[in-house]
């Protein structure tokens, strides 16, 4: 590249890498050092060294709005995934109305979120919501199953909570389907015809053949949605559960950091929650990225 | 015996008829040739005779069975694909090995199997390599391995050769041929090339619209062509036809026909009282020269006997040599 390119491409860069700088790596590098501040928008910030993250690891609602993302992160990305590569796996054929079921499948995630959480509000409503209308059909008895078993109580009962909040996440995997779908398409058919030809059963197409070639897409996609789900529970947590139900069983870390930001005035004790949430999803995606270099390194015949 | 047969195969493809009631048998332990343009449905049949598609009418027949119904993999055939897909996570090994392994075989057979069918190809001591570290010969040459580990019934190589480069694909060509002598497979060859055709077929077959137009030996197809098409289609420079008012120069042609004299035909040592062209151009191909002449005729003479440009020559052509075929539907007409 010439003197001449590398202007144009620096010309090209500079509105990006400008707003970059404005709008995100200052106020991060501004946040990282509130974190060892107190600040409540009043008074001027004053230096506290390492007390803000003191005080966190013995405040037990931080503890358990950490545990919450976490499971949150652990149960919802492998779903989120699994999910994505079914339907793309699905759906990347031509055939009779499959535009529209791609549409279907990717509509959820244009829908702006506080809306969509306002949605699943009415869909989770245990005594009007069309889900556990559906579950308690032909239920032996009020709140039970036609299994016998009690109807979820999404929106008053922890655990259930909890899962409401995962369930959600579960229709929001557009994004990855679109890429997935593009991958599984550009995959060589004569790959398939082969396996055809060989006597391959589709699980065995699926393990040895799509599944290893797609990997370094699903790669991507898991270091994506890692950082995505630890991010993405605020909107649901605060419309839909609004934390709860009690002892913050829906309360995640954004919902904590924003609490106490907001609405406590606490700026650099939520600095602190954030960079210690900045710290932690950095090492998940590098555990992540070993894990899954051994992991590829395991589908050979 | 017949060892793959195919009988008034039809397929279409929304409004396009690739295959047109298609008759062709390969004998046991031959390279039939399956030779025509792009689109001529060459691809669309070696598919059928797979499993890959299905076809709208007709029935195939491997190895004596009607498999016109059956799926890929119970028809026991081999398939080498032009860009040789081969999964690129494997290594070579495990590349030619993967019917076996899917077909649970056990693993020692498994291994000694991969070992001999490399051996057979010359890719032994490629065995820990994967695609990507191999150059396109070597790669062609795991996808002959994988295709003979299995031992099918049938071979099925749809343009094996078109991604090598000239070099490589004259060498593979030969070490095709001598391959199909040792292991005596019947084995099914498409290709748009006809030199590749002409070289390696025990029997060619010339396909054009989906259909059929002749099958024989190549030496019978290059001199006793059926048609026009199959005239034209097969030899290098192409055949030159003339309508029988420019053929009157040489030869007495009938109204309603075309004259076809093949380059090598085209003599340039005539009779001083014969029919005089002047040279237009002259490529020099190795051994041999295409010579361009203003008659609208192109001859093929030994690269050292070749006229310069611009030059006076005199034309001799044989009815011995020339074909005359109907104008109308092309077909090859007898000399009167």
């Amino acid at each position: 590249m010439d003197v001449s390119e590398r202007r144009h491409v620096a010309l090209m860069l500079a509105p990006y890498v400008l707003g970059l700088a404005l709008l995100v790596a200052i106020p991060a590098l501004v946040t990282f050092g509130l974190a060892f501040t107190e600040y409540d928008l009043v008074r001027s910030p004053s230096f506290i060294g390492i007390d803000n993250f003191s005080e966190l690891v013995r405040d037990d609602v931080f503890g358990i709005a950490l545990v919450n993302s976490l499971v949150f992160a652990v149960l919802a990305v492998p779903l989120r995934l699994g999910a994505a590569l079914a339907l793309a796996l699905l759906l990347h054929r031509r055939y009779a109305g499959i535009g529209v079921y791609r549409s279907a499948a990717v509509l959820p995630t244009v829908i702006p979120d506080v809306a969509y959480g306002l949605l699943w509000l009415w869909l989770f409503n245990p005594l009007y919501g069309p889900i556990n209308t559906l579950l308690q059909w032909r239920g032996d008895g009020p709140l039970l199953t036609a299994w016998g078993f009690q109807a979820p109580q999404w929106l008053t009962h922890p655990n259930d909570a909890r899962a409401a909040i995962i369930v959600m996440s579960l229709f929001t995997i557009g994004e990855g389907l679109v890429v997935l779908l593009v991958t599984r398409q550009g995959l060589p058919s004569e790959l398939y015809d082969l396996a055809a030809l060989e006597d391959a059963t589709v699980w065995a197409i699926f393990r040895r053949i799509t599944l290893p070639l797609m990997a370094p897409i699903l790669l991507l996609l898991l270091a994506r949605d890692t950082i995505f789900s630890l991010q993405a529970t605020f909107v649901p947590a605060l419309v839909v559960t609004e934390g709860g139900p009690p002892l913050y069983s829906t309360t995640y870390v954004p919902l904590f950091v924003y609490r106490n930001a907001f609405e406590y005035l606490r700026y650099g004790y939520a600095a602190a929650a954030t960079l210690l949430m900045f710290l932690l999803t950095a090492a998940i995606i590098y555990a992540q990225w070993r894990i899954v270099k051994r992991w590829r390194r395991a589908f050979t015949v | 015996m017949t060892s793959l047969g195919v009988e008034g195969a039809r397929k279409h493809f929304g409004g396009v008829q690739a295959l047109d009631g298609v008759d062709l048998e390969a004998r046991d332990g031959e390279l039939l040739v399956v030779v025509g343009p792009s689109g001529c449905g060459k691809s669309t049949l070696l598919r059928c005779i797979a499993g890959l598609e299905t076809l709208d009418e007709g029935t195939i027949r491997i190895a004596g069975r009607d498999v016109t119904r059956e799926r890929p993999a119970a028809r026991n055939v081999s398939m080498v694909f032009q860009s040789y897909a081969l999964f690129p996570h494997f290594t070579v090994s495990e590349n030619i090995g993967f019917g076996l392994v899917v077909r649970e075989v056990r693993k020692s057979e498994v291994v000694s199997r991969v070992a001999a069918s490399a051996e057979l190809v010359g890719v032994s001591h490629l065995l820990a390599r994967r695609p990507a570290e191999l150059s396109g010969g070597e790669r062609q040459r795991v996808a002959l391995a994988r295709a003979l580990v299995r031992d099918p019934d049938a071979f099925l190589l749809d343009e094996p050769l078109s991604n090598l480069d000239a070099g490589m694909r004259t060498e593979m060509r030969t070490e095709l041929r001598r391959l199909h002598r040792r292991v005596g497979a019947t084995m099914l060859y498409v290709t748009h090339d006809q030199v590749e055709a002409m070289t390696l077929g025990d029997r060619i077959a010339v396909l054009d619209a989906g259909k059929v137009r002749q099958v024989g030996e190549p030496d019978d197809l290059y001199r006793r062509p059926n048609d026009r098409f199959v005239a034209e289609f097969l030899g290098s420079p192409r055949m030159n036809f003339l309508e029988p008012d420019r053929a009157a120069a040489f030869l007495r042609v009938p109204d309603g026909t075309i004259l076809g004299i093949r380059p090598e035909h085209v003599r340039l040592d005539g009779d001083a009282d014969g029919a005089t062209t002047r040279v237009e151009l002259v490529e020099l191909a190795g051994s041999d020269a295409y010579v361009h002449l203003d008659a609208g005729l192109v001859a093929r003479v030994p690269a050292d006997e070749r006229p310069h440009e611009g030059a006076e020559v005199q034309l001799r052509i044989s009815a011995g040599d020339a074909h005359l075929f109907d104008r109308a539907t092309g077909a090859r007409l007898p000399w009167t």
